[in-house]
């Protein structure tokens, strides 16, 4: 799948991903600055957040129990669009996703 | 020139604290990442267990928790489930135990609860450096490295300030159980085992105990509810709240780790800047290299060498297999330096970037807690150092500690030019 991570200092990043992965994973591999993975994806961290841009939000859901408390922790502003990346799997259902870092 | 060349002759002894008193092993790191990268090491009475070297390896293995179990003990040595029961802290839980006491705890110890504090951390520092700095030759771990993060602690822990020296010796004996600079009761050459069911084996847990628990007492006759001991005490998701044994297991944890890490971490950078001069100019440049010293420093200090994990089930890797039961440690310390993921690894390069050392388990879950705290601590106080100094140089040989647990220069003489 394709995905693009949009930067805050504006910028973007776009890459060919493998399915299975997690978009921290991607975005670790593709070095996307300001997200981390700290905890390599065990929802230790809070440290890979991002934003879902608007057009996807539907088709990437909401974050999970353990997550929601997770993402009140996370270092930029928690919106509505909040997730952390670790929690979404690489699919071809999100071919061509568009993803926010935060501003730090 | 060079920082510090190790010196074992590749077949370093691992499980013998006498080892890391000449700094960690690297020859013996570096020989095992290429030959045998999981490899068996034996230590006495069949306590035998598997080290792994290499940093792609570590970061497979650390994540997978379904196989590698932090509940059975975090150490090389032995524990029985006794002494486990009596000792362990949310470092020996895994998910989904371990997420839930770590989600009480991490909001006190996030990154913008933390940035909150650099303010604060500054005028310590500013307080530190001109007393120590005015001496001219000192000893940098004990007059600059040791003083931040204890300090630091009490205010984020809300201890009284006179308590801060006693703390700082206890938290010394704690985690430098093996250290006879450090405490009277040396671990491994001791025939006692009177306190085994103390946080860290040591007698210094027992006068934690007793401090922890006059400490809460004097907060709830206050009315105190604030700060991060109240917050470990609410209940989690689920109505548990923690007991009062592993409640004071915590607090000892927080005096030991709080404690040595950072100063560790601090000790590393200005043994760095004695033995390669250019970085206290880079330093004094400014900009961007703030936001990669920091984790180059930590990298290049490592304080914690290893942590263990114990197989739950088999795991082939290496062409081996890693039975159920064994017990597998993590050496950070040498993944920290494998070549085929740092360039120059021996090299302290302030600019560093991506920069994948685990000097924080970085790849788990039970990535450091207080990392941001960590890291601010060491980028302020390197911040305020470079501004004051000329130049700065080694005044004699520096000192490791003795333990293969904790890596830290115990003793580092040193003499300075002011700017």
């Amino acid at each position: 799948m394709n995905v693009t991570w949009k930067l805050p200092e504006g910028g973007e990043i776009s890459a060919e991903v493998a399915n299975g992965l997690t978009l921290m994973e991607a975005a670790v591999a593709n070095d996307v600055p300001g997200v981390i993975g700290e905890c390599g994806g065990c929802l230790s961290c809070a440290t890979c957040h991002v934003y879902v841009d608007e057009g996807w939000r539907d088709k990437v859901g909401g974050p999970g129990e353990t997550e929601d408390v997770m993402l009140d922790m996370v270092a930029g502003e928690r919106t509505d669009a909040s997730r952390l990346s670790c929690q979404i799997e690489t699919s071809e259902a999100l071919d061509g996703l568009v993803l926010i870092v935060p501003a730090v | 020139m060079t920082l510090w060349t190790p010196t074992d002759d590749g077949y370093a002894d691992l499980t013998s604290h006498d080892t890391f008193e000449r700094g960690a092993p690297h020859n013996t790191f570096a020989r095992l990442r290429r030959e045998d990268p999981l490899h068996w090491t034996e230590y006495k009475d069949g306590q035998d267990f598997w080290s792994v070297t290499r940093q792609a390896d570590i970061a497979e293995m650390n994540k997978n928790t379904a196989v590698f179990s932090s509940a059975r003990g975090i150490r090389m040595e032995d524990q029985s489930y006794e002494e486990y029961l009596a000792r362990r802290t949310f470092q020996e839980t895994d998910p989904p135990e371990h997420t839930q006491t770590r989600m009480l705890l991490m909001r006190a110890f996030s990154r913008t609860v933390m940035a909150q504090y650099e303010e604060e951390i500054r005028a310590l520092c500013c307080d530190i450096l001109d007393a120590a700095l005015e001496k001219g030759s000192f000893d940098a771990t004990k007059e600059i490295a040791r003083q931040l993060p204890m300090r630091m602690l009490g205010r984020v822990l809300g201890l009284p300030e006179a308590d801060l020296p006693w703390l700082v010796e206890k938290g010394d004996a704690l985690i430098a159980n093996t250290d006879p600079d450090f405490t009277t009761h040396v671990l491994d050459r001791m025939e006692t085992d009177e306190f085994r069911m103390m946080p860290f084996n040591s007698p210094a847990g027992a006068e934690l105990y007793a401090y922890a628990k006059d400490l809460m007492a004097a907060k709830e006759a206050a009315g105190d509810t604030e700060g991060v001991l109240n917050l470990i005490r609410q209940p989690a998701k689920d109505g548990s709240v923690i007991s009062e044994t592993e409640f004071r297991n915590f607090f000892c944890l927080l005096v030991a780790a709080g404690n040595d890490t950072t100063r560790y971490s601090i000790a590393a950078g200005i043994q760095a800047l004695c033995h390669q001069p250019e970085l206290l100019g880079q330093m004094r440049e400014g900009g961007d290299v703030w936001e990669t010293a920091p984790d180059e420093i930590i990298r290049w200090a490592t304080p914690a060498l290893y942590f263990r994990r114990t197989a739950l089930t088999d795991y082939q890797m290496h062409g081996k297999t890693i039975r159920a039961g064994d017990k597998v440690l993590y050496w950070f310390s040498s993944a920290n330096r494998d070549e085929t993921v740092f360039d120059d690894p021996f090299r302290v390069n302030l600019h560093r970037t991506p920069n994948r050392h685990m000097s924080f388990g970085q790849g788990g879950p039970h990535v450091c807690l207080g990392m941001w705290l960590a890291r601010l601590e060491v980028r302020v106080l390197f911040q305020e150092l470079a501004k004051r100094l000329k130049s700065i140089e080694p005044a004699g040989p520096h000192k490791f500690l003795r333990s293969n647990f904790v890596g830290g220069i115990k003793q580092l003489p040193v003499t300075v030019t002011l700017a």
